[in-house]
């Protein structure tokens, strides 16, 4: 992400008077089982052929305009490795969002201005949202889900004809 | 001055649920406050990664135990707006009336509970008793007290009949009376007054910067309330948002009060303008599966609420969030807590009644 063009942006908006709405982050997980919700075998043809697509995370900055109740977003799409600059200069509240972007998805967010050092959440799961710990989760999902088909076909088949 | 590091929570008389905050504190002020929120995190938003779009409505309603009702709402509403389905009138007229009886059972709880924190038991009796009554009315129209399960994406699952309605709004204005000599109390006894007034003050200016939701920021002065953006059914009410202008704890304890009896006005409203009739269609089912992304914003009894709802096209969501107000509120509890006195820490934090519950999604 264009760091400056980002944050100039998001000066524009406070100077605007918006206030900050949400900072939502979304876990890319491009994983080569099916996707979860989706029957088995019904991949697109090829599709194990393709390029693995790389691990990434949307973030979405929200900012309401109190007189009109709209909201404006930014969008940026990152990799684990990439810097997301904070925006706590500007909206003091981005603080909260932060640290949770760090700590529940891995995100490296630099200057933030109340840096929790991990301690905002007392979570079972380090970063519960990484790529790896929701791939593990969607796989278990799925695992669980064949099994039941399985078992469902295999009762269907055993069952004494009346 | 020599620092101490002092814990406040997770177990705390005046908290029914476990905040936690490091106090940094020097003699008896508080220097700095550091929270942690993760005590009882459930994850439940990851539970998208495992329950049908169709079934999560129930877990979002699990959020909280005090908005259960406009948790499920707001997970229906965005999932609606995604998959483009018309709610029938009557069941959204419904829905306003169930909101605006969940605003009032919050204050009413909330009330209670600070009245406990300052010691005055009696009142916190008078408030939890009149909730009970309307816990009573969510029992008889919806079948639970606390978890109603009556949204659906769509629409709702029951009606209520006219008659019902009817009867409820003579309820709610017996309730409003009683309410009235209660918050007489609230407002006019010293001891309250002497607790509250000039307590913990965030000023209109200090409220926009840290981008506080709900009475916190109207307590304030600052005009702000979901409702007014007329969604939902409330741009055919006469509506007004409570303002007050003193910030401090008194001025917070006021807007709940005067939003009490706004509340059971706005059920009144609705009712006499809803269609009538029985047999109204109440839900339209939606068809295939959600595409697409929305933000969805609804006034809780502690402000606002801001849902983010992607669906790519499967059975499961993508993401699910929601951004409760006391998530929101917590940077201007933070500000107030600094500089305050040790002693005035419990009366500022529980007047931005704050839901962990809601907070631990």
């Amino acid at each position: 992400m264009d760091r400056d063009a980002f944050l100039a942006r998001v000066g524009e908006y406070h100077k605007e008077g918006r206030r900050l709405a949400l900072i939502n982050v979304t876990t890319s997980v491009p994983s080569a089982a099916p996707a979860h919700g989706a029957k088995p075998g019904a991949e697109a043809p090829g599709a194990e052929a393709a390029a693995p697509a790389p691990e990434t995370f949307e973030i979405v900055w929200a900012f309401e305009n109190d007189k009109d109740h709209s909201l404006e977003t930014i969008r940026e799409t990152v990799t684990p490795a990439d810097a997301v600059p904070s925006i706590s200069e500007f909206f003091g509240a981005a603080f909260l969002y932060e640290n949770e972007m760090r700590e529940l998805f891995g995100l490296n967010v630099e200057g933030i201005n109340l840096d929790l050092q991990g301690q905002l959440y007392k979570t079972a799961t380090k970063v519960p949202f990484s790529h790896a710990a929701v791939k593990a989760r969607l796989e278990a999902v799925n695992a669980a889900a064949a099994a039941k088909a399985t078992a469902a076909a295999a009762g269907a088949t055993t069952e004494p004809k009346a | 001055m020599k620092r101490t590091t002092m814990p406040f929570g997770p177990q705390h008389p005046v908290l029914p649920e476990p905040l936690v905050l490091d106090l940094i504190l020097e003699d008896e002020r508080v220097i700095d406050a550091i929270p942690t929120i993760g005590y009882i995190h459930r994850g439940l938003e990851m539970m998208v990664e495992r329950v049908e779009y169709t079934e999560m409505g129930f877990v979002a309603e699990r959020i909280c135990g005090i908005c259960s009702f406009m948790h499920g709402m707001g997970y229906c509403v965005s999932l609606e707006s995604i998959m483009n389905v018309e709610v029938p009138e009557r069941a959204r007229w419904l829905r306003v009336i169930w909101a605006e009886i969940s605003r009032v059972q919050s204050h009413l709880l909330w009330l209670g509970l600070g009245a406990d924190a300052f010691g005055f038991e009696n009142l916190f009796m008078h408030c939890w008793r009149m909730r009970e009554e309307i816990l009573d009315i969510f029992e008889k129209t919806t079948g639970g007290r606390i978890i109603h399960s009556v949204n659906r994406i769509g629409g709702v699952k029951r009606d209520v009949s006219d008659s019902e309605l009817a009867a409820i709004v003579v309820k709610l204005d017996e309730l409003g009376t009683a309410f009235d000599a209660t918050a007489r109390v609230f407002a006019k006894d010293p001891s309250i007054r002497h607790r509250m007034s000039g307590v913990g003050v965030l000023s209109a200016d200090d409220a926009r910067a840290v981008d506080a939701v709900g009475p916190m920021a109207r307590a304030s002065g600052v005009v702000m309330d979901t409702r007014l953006s007329g969604t939902y059914g409330y741009d055919r009410l006469d509506f007004e948002p409570v303002i007050e202008t003193a910030g401090d704890c008194l001025a917070r304890v006021v807007v709940r009060m005067r939003e009490v009896t706004q509340s059971i006005g706005l059920v009144r409203q609705a009712v006499d303008k809803m269609p009538k009739g029985d047999g109204m269609a109440l839900e339209t089912k939606p068809r295939g599966n959600p595409t697409g992304e929305v933000f969805t914003r609804l006034e809780q009894p502690r402000g606002e609420v801001l849902y983010y709802v992607k669906g790519n096209g499967t059975k499961n969501l993508e993401r699910f969030r929601a951004r409760t107000p006391t998530f929101a509120n917590i940077p201007a509890m933070i500000k107030l807590v600094k500089g305050c006195e040790l002693a005035d820490v419990p009366n500022i934090i529980l007047t931005i009644d704050p839901c962990i519950s809601c907070t631990e999604r």
